[in-house]
């Protein structure tokens, strides 16, 4: 029973101890990357560039030949 | 051609904003009545006892005290005015009648308006102790709501004031008697209008230019006999045998009251033959018709937001076919192009353009020619080169048609 | 002397350092990196407030970011869908953390805190929004037009939500067109507006017109607008660019498309009646579009709720001008009162904000906290502002201790809609368009401009920063009557010249180098933190 005891107090003070360290490691990653700007940095140099050369040759539709009706829509007039 | 014989004395009316017809109307014991837009009826105040004068601002080329005020960034007319204003080339008028039309024209007027302010009362810029200045509000739209709206704001913003302050007759029947005088004078410009309708036009952008701006800046009663025998003396005015131009244009866009612009479309070829621009004929000489049982103020009210053609109308069916109506004129006018201008800084026109350089060429088949321009056009030298290409590419396409 | 120094450094470690610019102060101006405005690191502003700031406003808004996501999204491979449709989107929405970034420098204690839910809420705002596009928008689901589609009513971004409420509660979704595309984008993200700005430019139209117009109309010259909407309602808010912008949306949109004109002179009560028709024909044009008529319960409740915010907001307002306990620093203060009153009342997002702001400001006005302690000159800001620099406000109060108590679009809709009856609703909701944001004062005869004074007198501000957008002309025509008053008035005024949401035209810098001369030249005024004098910026979001 006391050697029971023994074992689970140390897997639970290895769980603990694991769970603070993963915590503690976490938490200081996300601190680097929060003090660093290193999201900042990564959306500034990489991710920002990337995009700007799909926007750049999306092929899109030439508004210019959108047709121009003179009647395709009714007066939309309501006080007469 | 021979010369008109009263083209001189009509520019020499144009030099300044109170020319001689405005002294003399002011002698008369009228008041003059200042104002800019076309949507502030120059029938209205032309009432007895008053006279409209359209202001313009000629010759002002360097708006310095003016830039101060109104900044060197919104558009060069209204900068003009305001200068020629703290010159002192105002003082004649006894009122202004403002519109909130558009921003530009709208600020140099609010600063007509004296006591709202400490520096602009300490400005006083229109020297003139009975000087007043209204601002009725236009709508954007035709519709029963808008003229509603628009007749009780030239009641209220016009008409009262001017009875109020001066004693003007602002009855029915002197509103009619008023719109009997103006119609006269739409008669008559669109009688000399008319001749640049044909092959060979007897009269040239620029005269028409002359002669619709002296209706609109002199009292109508003393301009009136002038028009009467110019109209007169175009029924027997002979072309010249060989024609002096190369193609035909509608001139369309935004503030122009610079005869010398025409001018020098004109001298590259262009025959200006139809003038839809604000200070144009197009909608302003189109005789005022009251209905049956339509009082004349009401008629007035409809009218001028019936028939003009200002980008600052709203609805949709209306801004389509705007374009359509300009495709019309080209048409009606036997014209081979259309060059649409805008001053710079004006933003309504600045749209437009664009919209009526790309509509009227792909579903019109109408070549455009799109500028930019200064209220005085120094830049005179560009311009000549755009609009002698313009021609240039018309001939070509006429060539290729094989007319 | 170590001893100092060790206590000097732990004292810092602990509190953050110090404001004033002596040895040993916090030197904001060092942190960033040359050109792109990133951070060499983030300050560290003190135990409390840099963890504070790192899980309850950086990591809290990643977070809720991706959670609002799914909250408003249909389906969240939309949301995806749309960022790689949209530049606006994807290049824009990202970097959202450096807009808090940007303008929450230098902020400590209860200022961060409150000014940062006023961010949090114009987020989950604007992610409504765009939840909103992509779930009705044709180009996402194979070109059909869903039911999200079908109830849903474009309206341009100066058509303010409130006129939207009768529909609301039938599952109408109002959306102005441009505030995500193009508002917001400038002040997260400046570089995306230009594509919009050059793109309709390269179709002829001259560089003058208002830019912020410019780009309302690129958008679709790059087609870069969600279709997402059957109908289309303008306006002519706020200018003669205004109306000019929708003839070209009306033409790319190719849409039913009603126009709603706002008449000019407000001040004339002849209008009134005029406004109040034009207000009812668009309802009957939704009507008649929608098939779903007007609901006054549904327009009674959500002005309620509205009716409230604006007075939390005057709640606000008396603390702000009374005290020196307001917590919410100018850019905050600014960029929350346009968007919620624009926007108005299509979520819980801004009472929510603003019932914590509300808290935190107690707290302070109890416990006598001076949330910015340095501040020298309680600023009035006048006109429309610099998108691209609306964090502006955050520099001058870090460099110059110069605290911009108020604004002027944040007085643009400055009033409660009255819900007794449907007349006087009808009445209020007339005088209420006319006084939407750039148009109260900037048109609509100058007097109304010049209330500034009285505005003045109100916020208890000793200083003007007179905002001078280079393109609008109804500012232009002011400018030297402005110049006059200022004078004759000796009120202390600085110039901000800008081109609205153009980076190009003046730069961030040269924003600072005008104030810069102003504080020394005119007040011989010392900075507070001399490392922020300078620094090149040119090409940060």
């Amino acid at each position: 029973m006391k050697k029971c005891s023994c074992s689970f107090g140390k897997k639970l003070g290895k769980f603990l101890l694991k769970f603070c360290g993963i915590f503690v490691a976490l938490n200081a990653v996300i601190f680097v990357i929060f003090f660093f700007d290193l999201d900042g940095k990564l959306l500034f140099n990489v991710v920002e560039p990337f995009l700007k050369k799909h926007y750049d040759n999306m092929e899109r539709r030439d508004v210019l030949k959108e047709p121009y009706d003179l009647n395709k829509f009714p007066v939309y007039k309501y006080d007469d | 051609m021979k010369d008109l014989k009263h083209l001189i004395f009509f520019e020499k009316l144009l030099q300044e904003a109170n020319n001689d017809l405005v002294k003399q109307g002011k002698a008369d014991g009228k008041r003059a009545i200042g104002y800019t837009c076309y949507f502030m009826p120059e029938v209205l105040l032309d009432l007895p006892g008053c006279f409209s004068v359209r202001l313009r601002a000629p010759g002002c080329t360097s708006p310095d005290i003016a830039t101060y005020y109104l900044s060197g960034r919104v558009c060069h007319y209204a900068r003009s005015l305001l200068e020629r204003a703290l010159e002192g080339g105002y003082n004649f008028l006894d009122a202004q009648m403002g519109t909130e039309t558009c921003t530009a024209t709208c600020r140099f007027q609010e600063h007509l308006q004296q006591k709202h302010l400490d520096s602009v009362d300490d400005m006083r810029i229109i020297d003139n102790d009975d000087f007043f200045c209204t601002f009725t509000d236009i709508p954007f739209k035709n519709s029963e709501n808008s003229y509603n709206h628009f007749e009780t704001q030239l009641r209220a913003h016009v008409l009262d004031p001017l009875h109020e302050k001066f004693g003007i007759d602002t009855s029915d029947e002197a509103i009619l008697k008023t719109i009997e005088a103006h119609n006269e004078v739409c008669r008559l410009i669109n009688e000399i209008g008319e001749y640049r309708k044909l092959d060979n036009p007897t009269i040239t952008g620029y005269e028409f230019h002359v002669i619709q701006l002296v209706s609109l800046t002199c009292p109508k009663y003393l301009i009136l006999p002038y028009l009467r025998e110019t109209a007169e003396e175009m029924k027997t005015r002979e072309p010249d045998l060989k024609k002096n131009f190369r193609c035909k244009v509608v001139l369309a866009g935004s503030e122009n009251d610079d005869p010398d612009f025409t001018k020098l479309v004109e001298s590259c070829g262009a025959l200006v033959v139809c003038d839809r621009f604000c200070y144009g004929a197009v909608e302003s000489r189109i005789p005022i018709e009251v209905k049956e049982g339509q009082s004349p103020l009401r008629a007035i009210a409809e009218h001028y937001l019936k028939t003009s053609n200002c980008p600052r109308f709203m609805p949709q069916d209306e801004m389509r076919a705007r374009k359509k109506r300009l495709a019309e004129l080209a048409e009606e006018y036997h014209a081979d192009g259309i060059i649409v201008a805008s001053n710079k800084f004006c933003e309504y026109w600045s749209y437009e353009r664009v919209i009526d350089t790309f509509i009227l060429k792909r579903d019109y088949g109408i070549p455009v020619c799109s500028i930019e321009k200064e209220y005085i056009n120094s830049a005179s030298g560009q311009l000549r080169t755009r609009f002698q290409a313009f021609v240039e590419s018309i001939e070509i396409k006429q060539i290729q048609e094989g007319n | 002397m170590a001893k100092k120094k060790l206590t000097k450094t732990l004292k810092d470690f602990w509190n953050g350092k110090p404001h004033s610019g002596e040895e040993g102060g916090r030197r904001l101006g060092d942190l960033y990196e040359d050109k792109t405005g990133l951070l060499k690191h983030r300050e560290w502003r003190g135990v409390k407030d840099t963890f504070y700031y790192m899980y309850n406003i950086w990591g809290y808004n990643y977070v809720h970011m991706v959670l609002d996501i799914l909250k408003f999204s249909n389906n969240p491979i939309d949301f995806i869908k749309g960022t790689w449709r949209y530049r606006w989107m994807g290049q824009t929405y990202l970097p959202v953390i450096h807009w808090f970034e940007r303008g929450l420098q230098g902020v400590r204690g209860e200022a961060l805190r409150a000014s940062a839910w006023h961010y949090r809420a114009m987020v989950s705002a604007s992610i409504h929004q765009i939840c909103n596009f992509f779930n009705a928008d044709t180009r996402l689901h194979g070109g059909k037009e869903n039911d999200a589609y079908r109830h849903t009513i474009f309206a341009n971004e100066t058509t303010c939500g409130t006129l939207f409420y009768p529909w609301k509660d039938a599952g109408y979704q109002y959306l102005p067109m441009e505030m995500i595309p193009y508002f917001v984008t400038c002040h997260v993200n400046s570089h995306t507006v230009l594509n919009y700005i050059d793109a309709v430019q390269s179709i002829g139209l001259p560089g003058d017109p208002c830019p912020m117009c410019q780009a309302e109309s690129g958008l679709f010259v790059l087609d870069d607008v969600p279709d997402s909407a059957p109908i289309i309602i303008t306006c002519n808010e706020a200018c003669d660019a205004s109306v000019s912008t929708h003839t070209l949306q009306d033409w790319f949109a190719n849409k039913p498309l009603f126009a709603l004109p706002i008449p000019m002179q407000f001040d004339d009560p002849l209008l009134k009646k005029y406004c109040m028709n034009e207000i009812e024909e668009m309802w009957k044009f939704i009507e008649e579009q929608t098939g779903v008529p007007f609901s006054w319960e549904s327009m009674k409740k959500y002005l309620e709720r509205q009716n409230k915010l604006q007075r939390d907001e005057w709640e606000k307002w008396e603390v702000a001008s009374k005290t020196d306990f307001y917590p919410i620093n100018g850019v905050a203060q600014a960029l929350f009162r346009i968007y919620s009153t624009q926007y108005g009342i299509q979520g819980d997002f801004w009472e929510e904000a603003s019932e914590k702001v509300k808290k935190i400001m107690y707290k302070c006005v109890e416990k006598k906290i001076n949330p910015f302690p340095q501040t020298r000159h309680r600023v009035i800001a006048w006109s429309c502002a610099p998108l691209y620099y609306s964090n502006w406000c955050t520099w001058a109060y870090n460099c110059w201790g110069l605290n911009t108590i108020i604004n002027m679009d944040s007085l643009m809709f400055d009033m409660e809609i009255r819900t007794d009856s449907y007349e006087n609703m009808l009445e209020d909701m007339a005088t209420y368009h006319m006084w939407a944001p750039m148009r109260r004062m900037a048109v609509g005869g100058m007097h109304h401009i010049f209330e500034l004074w009285d505005y003045m007198k109100r916020f208890n501000c000793d200083m003007v920063a007179m905002y001078d957008q280079l393109q609008c002309k109804g500012m232009q025509g002011v400018h030297g009557l402005f110049e006059d008053e200022f004078r004759k008035r000796n009120i202390n005024a600085f110039w901000i010249p800008h081109a609205l949401p153009d980076s190009r035209t003046v730069s961030r810098a040269e924003i600072r180098r005008q104030i810069n001369d102003y504080m020394t030249t005119v007040m011989h005024e010392e900075p507070l933190d001399p490392s922020l004098l300078d620094f090149d910026d040119s090409m940060t979001w």
